[in-house]
């Protein structure tokens, strides 16, 4: 409940002054509905009575037909004022809710980050997001717009009518509709969270057959697949059945409360009439007021049924953040005639390893310098890669970018310093261009341009459009030397002091290899650069290899 | 009275198709709640009968004593009409609830089936099938898996509301306000005549709104995707973005398309809430001069509209009681309208994927027998256009146990050439013949039992490491197949060992250890035939050589082994090489 309540204060801080206008303008629409049904019933038997009783001349027509007119097209203006003031306010606080959600997936450690499976945050942006937005909509103003209405009517009813005529119309509704209320928020936990929990489920199992069906099909799985998301579509309309059914049920019981209360108040008033308590006019208002005053409770049954998915939808959102250390802000001055990197005395080892990938390793690149690692796949050397580019925290040691500890210099600063360039960059749909200018803040067509042609890709995407050809999901599209060579023109767009490259020519023909080696040095001449490798081709450009 | 509509034609067609299984249990179910809607008229009656009882003693006053006139309401008739008001009340209630059931089963199975038809659809995409440019760069990005996800999650069940608002609001729009007007006409004609004048004032604004309401479905359909294609490649980017420092433009980028999202909302929220607003004023309207003719029919200052004696009381509450009646069928189907709008957007993303040229694989992708012939592969003629580009592959006879590199340059078509042997894309000439039939729909998935797939580009399912190397169930020991690919102490290496999950694209590997793992997939299956796509690329020689030589070890077997590669030392180690021509790509 207490993430569903942090939402809750999150979006009302957000909105104030939208959500207390919307809920103002929620009573008036209810007030207003009652009022005008009741006004109209008085005014009719009120007429009819004067008629009877030929008295037609002493009788206002004017100022209640007036409040007709003004209760009717205020309560349409106040109606698409509170839907639009509310509408337009969550779906604001929304936007702000997804961003969140996805600024404090983007600080996860890195290692979390590797490893997320893009499907599952997708969800919780998308899916859980989507889910609040009836916690304000469906569920908290129109239930303070309800309980306000009624208790006002309560007292209107007990002035204008007979205090019995009140305490029954706003007692029934409270009674009757809480209870009905009450028992579909709690039939309904159950299946909304499970109806929701399978959604999310075929959202990622779709993306997992679509991301993997090269796979699925060679090795017969595809049918299997399709047969598990079937399960979950099943499961998933399964519950939504059964939350129909729970929401039908409460209508047909909030609607049985509402005839009851009606026909109450019908009969009450009819009865203080015979008794001589109340006029015909005062009983006609009591009926049509209750008859309206069904409209604070009945929009509140699906609101209540997605509770429980709220909650849980909440709780995704809102989950504690593992704690971080504080970042620095202050850039330490580069040590004059340090090293551009040193890595000193450095021990690491996996969780659950029984031998620690690093022991005690030293390794000094200096300015300028181009420095090859190679050793066997699995020794180290992406490790090495990733320890100093901060990816990830040595057990012992330290790891200096110009004299200064790694961890005293600001992310922007040494991002822009630094650049890795991984085994597995990603590239993303949208143009070539779009793929480079996630690598700069300014994007600039000509320096992209160079950078293409550094890398020996400008040949090969001359012909598709150049830096506007289009790439598929992931940057597919491109062939795998083709991937390889975009990302390393990326890097080169970072323009950085030092540069980190795991095996950089990785799925390159051994003429193209040269040439993009040779490009890389050219476009960035000054940079300090480490490689991991076993390429003949990229150990022969190095000035000095280390063997792991 | 219908509503005329924009000629969207093919998106309605479309709509039709869907509902077209459950034409019969809708109908049912609108039948349903037009039976309700029915028993307003009677509850009405009730209570103008009371009022105007209690109205008629009210007037006769003090005098029944003396007259010995009994008084027209009792405490026992009021009591009486309570009661069936509430019963009456109860019953609607009832049918309702009823009707509504009918309704959400027969929209359920609708989306069951268009579900069930969309990730069908999903599943027979060519693997080429998004790296296609030349398929259509406008359809490669909207056909991300995020996207199709968003289709089969959030856009499909747009189709509940239409089929269950929509239709029934309909049919009581064709039935109710016929029904009150004949209600009302015997009672007084003018306002029979109020009624039948404003009616047809609403389908007129209606029609008028129907097609800016389909406009903004469609916009905002298309946004939901978007939104979806961005975040999943970025949130699988995420590495990358903070090593080039991109969180904030990352966030910028996204904060830009869900913004765009809930603009597009707005607007079509927008839509129906003015609709309806105009709408709730033409009816107050109307109801309002209902109320001002009856109010003074019954001070007796307009004598002329009623029949004979002029309105009395019970009968001016009755008219006024059922002149909302009139309207509400009109208002519900206004508040449907944008369900509508929603679901006809809908169906023409439905109806333009559906009608798109993508390429399809062969067969289903099940597991099946393998085919009994020796697994000889000839190709005759064989061409395919991919990213805009079209491919000829010379003719090819490989008997069993060849050994074949496939070499060329970068985007020569070698990747695509094992795309075509594995079945995930369809020859557009020419003919593959395999294991002595032809490669066809009935043959894909036999021949693909046979087949194993070291690909390219990593993609993890998110199961167990054991599963991964086991796809197909054998339930064999996978020790040996990783010695032989040189991968035992990489499952070593993973915490949990072969219980371990990897990232989608390997994450906890290297990018050796990853394909080291795939290689040894291969060879677990027991593969007649093993297509390998650059199976060396990211390995250093020593541990090079081991999978060459554990892919030599299944050739050995008796295994055919076509690799692409630029791996000099894989060529020769393969022996056989066909070069991929360049010019051969036009």
């Amino acid at each position: 409940m207490s993430a569903l309540w942090q939402v809750l204060r999150l979006i009302v801080r957000l909105e104030r002054r939208s959500l207390w206008r919307g809920a103002v303008l929620s009573v008036a629409v209810l007030a207003a509905g009652a009022a005008l049904l009741g006004l109209s019933g008085w005014f009719i038997t009120a007429s009819g009575l004067a008629g009877m009783a030929g008295i037609k001349l002493t009788f206002d027509v004017f100022r209640p037909s007036a409040g007709v007119r003004f209760l009717a097209l205020g309560r349409t203006a106040a109606r698409y004022g509170e839907r639009l003031l509310t509408h337009e306010a969550t779906l604001r606080a929304l936007v702000t809710l997804r961003l969140v959600v996805l600024a404090r997936q983007m600080r996860a450690p890195s290692e979390a980050l590797a490893r997320l499976r893009g499907g599952a945050a997708l969800n919780r942006i998308v899916s859980d997001v989507d889910a609040l937005d009836g916690l304000t909509l469906r569920l908290v103003l129109p239930l303070a717009a309800g309980v306000v209405t009624l208790a006002g009517a309560a007292v209107m009813l007990g002035w204008l009518v007979h205090p019995l005529v009140g305490a029954l119309v706003a007692g029934g509704y409270a009674l009757g509709g809480g209870l009905a209320l009450m028992r579909v928020a709690k039939a309904g936990r159950v299946p909304s969270i499970t109806a929701e929990a399978a959604l999310q489920r075929l959202r990622l199992g779709t993306i997992e057959l679509l991301r993997g069906r090269s796979d699925l099909i060679v090795f017969g799985q595809m049918q299997d697949r399709l047969q598990d998301l079937a399960a979950a579509d099943h499961e998933a309309r399964a519950a939504a059945r059964a939350l129909d059914r729970i929401e039908r049920r409460a209508g047909l019981a909030l609607g049985t409360v509402s005839a009851v209360v009606a026909a109450g108040a019908l009969a009450l008033g009819g009865g203080l009439v015979v008794h001589g308590v109340i006029g015909p006019a005062a009983a006609a208002l009591g009926f049509f007021a209750a008859l309206a005053l069904a409209e604070t409770v009945s929009g509140l049954r699906r609101g209540l049924a997605e509770l429980g998915r709220m909650q849980v939808a909440a709780a995704g959102v809102m989950a504690p953040e593992t704690a971080r250390p504080v970042a620095p802000t202050q850039s330490p001055k580069p040590v004059p005639g340090a090293p551009a990197l040193s890595l000193e005395g450095l021990r690491f080892a996996r969780p659950e390893a029984v031998r620690p990938v690093l022991e005690g390793f030293d390794l000094t690149l200096a300015r300028g310098e181009w420095l090859a690692l190679r050793g066997p796949s699995g020794t180290g050397k992406s490790t090495v890669l990733a320890l100093a580019a901060g990816l990830l925290s040595p057990g012992a040691g330290v790891i200096r970018l110009w004299g200064q500890p790694l961890a005293d210099w600001p992310e922007t600063d040494l991002r822009a310093r630094l650049m890795l360039v991984p085994q597995r960059g990603a590239l993303i749909a949208g143009t070539v261009m779009d793929n480079l200018s996630l690598a700069c803040a300014v994007p600039d067509r000509d320096r992209a341009a160079t950078a293409v042609e550094a890398v020996a890709l400008g040949a090969a995407l001359a012909s598709r459009g150049g830096l506007d050809c289009r790439l598929g999901e992931g940057g597919t599209g491109l062939s795998g030397g083709e991937t390889r060579r975009l990302i390393l023109a990326r890097a080169i767009l970072r323009a950085p002091e030092v540069l980190l490259l795991d095996e950089p020519t990785e799925g390159l023909d051994h003429d193209t290899a040269r040439r993009v080696l040779a490009g890389l040095r050219a476009a960035l001449p000054k940079a300090s650069v480490l490689l991991a490798s076993h390429r003949a081709a990229e150990l022969a450009c190095a000035d000095r290899v280390i063997a792991l | 009275m219908t509503i005329a509509t924009a000629p969207s034609g093919s998106a309605e067609a479309r709509l039709r198709l869907a509902q077209a299984p459950q034409a019969r249990a809708l109908r049912a179910g609108a039948m349903l709640g037009l039976c309700a809607a029915l028993i307003w008229p009677l509850q009405a009656a009730l209570v103008a009968w009371v009022l105007a009882g209690l109205a008629t003693d009210v007037v006769a006053g003090q005098s029944f004593a003396a007259t010995g006139v009994a008084p027209a309401m009792t405490l026992a008739a009021v009591l009486g009409a309570g009661l069936g008001f509430a019963v009456l009340g109860a019953l609607q209630a009832a049918l309702e609830s009823l009707a509504a059931g009918r309704l959400f089963t027969a929209a359920d199975q609708v989306l069951a089936t268009e579900r069930g038809a969309v990730l069908a659809r999903a599943a027979r995409r060519g693997v080429h099938a998004s790296q296609g440019p030349g398929s259509g760069a406008e359809s490669a990005a909207a056909a991300t898996s995020a996207a199709e996800a968003a289709l089969v999650v959030q856009k499909l069940p747009f189709l509940v509301p239409a089929l269950t608002r929509y239709g029934p609001a309909r049919w009581r729009v064709m039935v109710m306000p016929a029904v009150i007007v004949m209600l009302v006409l015997p009672v007084s004609w003018v306002v029979a005549l109020i009624l039948l004048i404003a009616g047809p004032l609403i389908p007129l604004f209606m029609a008028l709104v129907g097609m800016a309401a389909k406009e903004a479905s469609q916009r905002q359909m298309v946004e939901i995707g978007d939104m979806n294609s961005l975040l999943i490649d970025r949130l699988s980017a995420l590495t990358d973005i903070r090593l080039m420092d991109a969180g904030a433009r990352t966030l910028s980028d996204f904060a830009a398309r869900a913004e765009a999202l809930r603009v597009r909302t707005m607007a079509v929220l927008r839509i129906a809430f003015l609709s309806s607003a105009v709408l709730e004023l033409f009816a107050a309207l109307g109801v309002a001069m209902v109320a001002v003719y009856v109010g003074f029919s019954l001070l007796g200052t307009l004598r002329f509209g009623a029949w004979g004696s002029g309105l009395s009381l019970g009968e001016g509450v009755f008219v006024l009681m059922l002149a909302p009646e009139f309207f509400r069928p009109l208002r519900d189907l206004a508040a449907a309208w944008h369900d509508r709008a929603a679901a006809l957007a809908l169906a023409e993303d439905l109806r333009a994927a559906e009608a798109e040229d993508v390429p399809q694989v062969l067969g289903l992708g099940a597991l099946a027998p393998r085919l009994p012939g020796p697994p000889r592969i000839v190709l005759r003629a064989v061409s395919v256009t991919v990213s805009g580009r079209r491919i000829a592959f010379p003719d090819l006879d490989l008997a069993p146990g060849t050994r074949l590199a496939v070499t060329g340059p970068s985007g020569v078509g070698k990747s695509t050439l094992l795309a075509l042997l594995a079945g995930q894309i369809r020859a557009e000439t020419g003919t593959i013949e395999v294991a002595g039939v032809a490669l066809d729909e009935a043959s894909a998935d036999g021949w693909r039992a046979a087949l194993a797939l070291v690909p390219q580009a990593v993609h993890f399912a998110d199961r167990a490491v054991a599963e991964v190397l086991d796809p197909r169930g054998l339930g064999e020991d996978p020790a040996r197949a990783l010695a032989a690919a040189g991968a035992r102490d990489v499952v070593a290496r993973l915490p949990g060992g072969l219980a371990a999950r990897l990232g989608e694209t390997g994450a906890g590997l290297s990018g050796g250890e990853a394909r080291r793992l795939l290689v040894a997939r291969a060879l677990l299956s027991g593969a007649a035939v093993i297509l390998a796509d650059e199976p060396t690329a990211d390995l250093d020689p020593e541990t090079a050589d081991a999978v060459t030589e554990g892919l030599l070890s299944a050739a050995r077997a008796g295994a055919t082994l076509i690799v692409a590669t630029h791996d000099s030392r894989l060529v020769a180690a393969l022996g056989r090489e066909l070069r991929l021509p360049p010019e051969a790509v036009v």
